[in-house]
């Protein structure tokens, strides 16, 4: 009895993350696929007719956003790590009696909402603001340029906002960094740059993985920044579903378009940890299993 | 190790027990189009008790709500959740496909919409026993629009004109519709982003009439649109958010409401709205009953309420769009003569001549144009 009781004790464990997720994505999922394989309109009704050229239709439609979408996403999630990395990095090793201090001002931010933050860069960005007036000064804008609506504002806006889940994951890596290794490598007469490279880089690369990730993922199917920061040459593949979704009702054509963007994420996420491997991703412990 | 599997197929099984049921309930699709027999009236009594109207921010004074409740012994719930003709519906529609309101007695949406929700069946008629005071006080020109002909479902809240707002630091010069295409101004105009407002003006430019567009006509206009919003002329399609890139002289000019200007001039002395040259956009917001709505005889009591003259001065003198009650004026000019002299307010025949109701495409073609619209707003 207590043998049987023992192997089922993980499985209760189990059960309630296992419910959750049944609930809350499993059911939903089924119920937009079924969706995305309907055809009508709102006021017709929506039939489910196995209405595969949802999928080809919206894509086809929609491959501006879609190329869009990865190319300020991977170009904000380069630019988070290039701004995380260093600064992950100073708040591990050189910070002091600081770290705290430091850390709390990157999680700061998140005081307040997401939206406001957003809003808050409209202002700061605006054609007669302090920044652009600095940028024309140096040339970066052109005379009548302007910084709001440009690919260039919303990039920063994704940047911007999703940077602490860059630099919180790279900090807790490198954190965890045993200081005799890097200590080892000197005694073997690696100079600092060297050990840098062939040490502390790699062990830290699990952080930059998942930053990546955090940062992309979300990056991708975002559109607050397009809609604030952006116009409609800046619109995002979220913008397109979120109009498709509420104004447009187009229930079907929004969900394939979601799928869609599941399977190009699933798919860019697959080749990207491949390519940076298993280990990176889980660190020790891959290897260890 | 088998009864570890039966726990994970009950849950499995719980999972598709619960995709079945949720299965049934959502499956069915739509409701055809509403037919006139059964369209329900809403009940006119009992009036008092409980009720609930859903409206837009910023719309009523803080007055007018307690002392309704106080001359008919109700409670009013008055929420302020809709920002958005299309969201509020794309929130909601599940519950009225039911038949159920959410909650609500009474909401609050443009003439477009109101019709949109009438042919999906959405919608009561109201008794018009029920409401004496808008018989007698609704003015002339909003009687019989196109989409609700008798007035049968829908009852004016407000009205209000789209035209062009302009910064008169940076633009005084523009008056046309025409000139907000001008190369001169690139990167430095905005449009609404909604359909029927910018499309009707479109029309208007290109000589149409936006009661009777044909398809192509309604092609064209979005054929402007998409070239100029392509071309970056039209730096962004905004919704309501055009006031702070306007003041701050991101832009210079603006398709936008009269309402809005009004309040925003209080502040910002150099923004204006003006009538473009060629016409404006008249429309409502309108009062409209859903299917299900819980106490609609205290709902159509606060139509009847709000279309006394002397209770919708307090409303006009807040909210500065267009009153639709007749009457209003004079209570306003003993006062608040300001209020009641400006032509955004109280407009004479002169001023709306030009003036006319937003287009809704025949449903023939409504969806085709609708997608090809928001296509546009979303590059």
């Amino acid at each position: 009895m207590t043998a049987i009781r023992r192997r089922l004790v993980p499985y209760f464990l189990l059960g309630p993350g296992l419910i959750w997720l049944i609930l809350f994505f499993v059911v939903p999922m089924y119920f937009m696929a079924r969706l995305s394989l309907e055809e009508g309109t709102l006021t017709e009704g929506f039939r489910f007719t196995w209405q595969f050229s949802n999928f080809t239709d919206s894509l086809a439609e929609s491959d501006t956003q879609f190329v869009r979408s990865f190319v300020y996403a991977g170009v904000a999630t380069v630019l988070a790590l290039l701004i995380a990395y260093p600064l992950a990095y100073a708040i591990a090793f050189r910070a002091g009696r600081w770290k705290n201090a430091l850390l709390l001002a990157v999680i700061a931010p998140f005081f307040t909402t997401y939206l406001i933050r957003t809003l808050a860069w409209q202002t700061i960005l605006n054609d007669t603001g302090v920044v652009v007036d600095t940028f024309k000064t140096l040339g970066l804008v052109s005379e009548g340029g302007r910084l709001l609506d440009t690919p260039g504002s919303v990039i920063a806006g994704l940047t911007y906002n999703f940077l602490p889940f860059m630099i919180l994951p790279i900090y807790a890596s490198l954190e965890r960094i045993d200081q005799s290794l890097i200590e080892a490598a000197k005694d073997l007469y690696s100079s600092a740059r060297t050990a840098f490279w062939k040490v502390t880089l790699p062990i830290s690369a699990p952080g930059i993985v998942a930053g990546t990730l955090l940062t992309f993922i979300p990056a991708v199917g975002d559109y607050i920044n397009a809609d604030f920061l952006g116009s409609q040459n800046q619109a995002m593949i979220g913008n397109v579903i979120q109009s498709q979704y509420l104004v447009t009702n187009d229930y079907p054509s929004a969900a394939a378009l979601s799928f869609v963007l599941m399977a190009l994420i699933l798919a860019t996420v697959v080749i990207y940890i491949r390519f940076a491997g298993s280990e990176a991703l889980m660190g020790e412990e891959a290897r260890r299993a | 190790m088998r009864k570890t599997w039966k726990i994970v197929l009950a849950l499995l099984a719980l999972a598709a027990a619960l995709g079945i049921a949720a299965c049934g309930g959502g499956d069915g699709g739509l409701e055809e189009g509403a037919s006139e027999e059964d369209v329900e009236t809403a009940a006119a009594k009992p009036i008092g008790g409980e009720w609930t109207i859903s409206n837009w921010p910023l719309y009523i004074d803080n007055k007018t709500i307690d002392e309704f409740d106080k001359e008919v012994g109700a409670t009013t719930k008055y929420i302020e959740d809709i920002n958005d003709n299309f969201e509020f519906f794309g929130k909601l529609r599940p519950q009225l496909q039911n038949g159920e309101s959410g909650g609500r007695s009474m909401f609050v949406v443009t003439d477009y919409m109101a019709k949109i929700m009438r042919d999906l069946g959405y919608l009561q008629n109201i008794d018009k026993s029920a409401i004496p005071n808008v018989e007698e006080n609704l003015r002339v020109e909003l009687e019989a629009p196109d989409f609700d002909p008798e007035r049968e479902y829908s009852v004016p809240w407000q009205s209000g004109f789209t035209g062009i707002v302009i910064n008169t630091d940076l633009a005084p010069e523009i008056d046309s519709i025409e000139d907000l295409l001008k190369p001169k101004y690139e990167g430095k105009v905005t449009f609404l982003g909604d359909m029927y407002d910018d499309v009707s003006l479109v029309l208007k430019m290109q000589g149409a009439d936006p009661a009777n567009a044909s398809e192509e006509e309604w092609n064209k206009a979005i054929d402007t649109i998409e070239e100029a919003a392509d071309s970056g002329q039209i730096r962004d399609f905004t919704g309501n958010a055009y006031a702070g890139p306007l003041v701050k002289g991101d832009i210079v000019a603006a398709v936008g409401w009269s309402g809005d200007a009004i309040q925003l001039q209080a502040d910002n002395p150099n923004v204006k709205w003006i009538r473009p040259a060629e016409g404006c956009n008249l429309w409502s917001d309108n009062m409209v009953i859903p299917v299900g709505a819980p106490n609609p005889g205290t709902a159509q009591a606060f139509m009847n309420y709000v279309y006394d003259p002397k209770n919708q001065a307090q409303i006009a003198e807040y909210v500065n769009y267009v009153t639709p009650v007749e009457g209003t004026k004079e209570v306003l000019e003993k006062q608040d003569p300001k209020v009641a002299n400006n032509q955004l307010i109280f407009p004479d025949e002169q001023f709306t001549a030009d003036c006319t109701p937003q287009a809704i495409p025949d449903p023939s073609f409504e969806d085709a144009v609708t997608e090809r619209y928001q296509s546009v707003v979303t590059g």
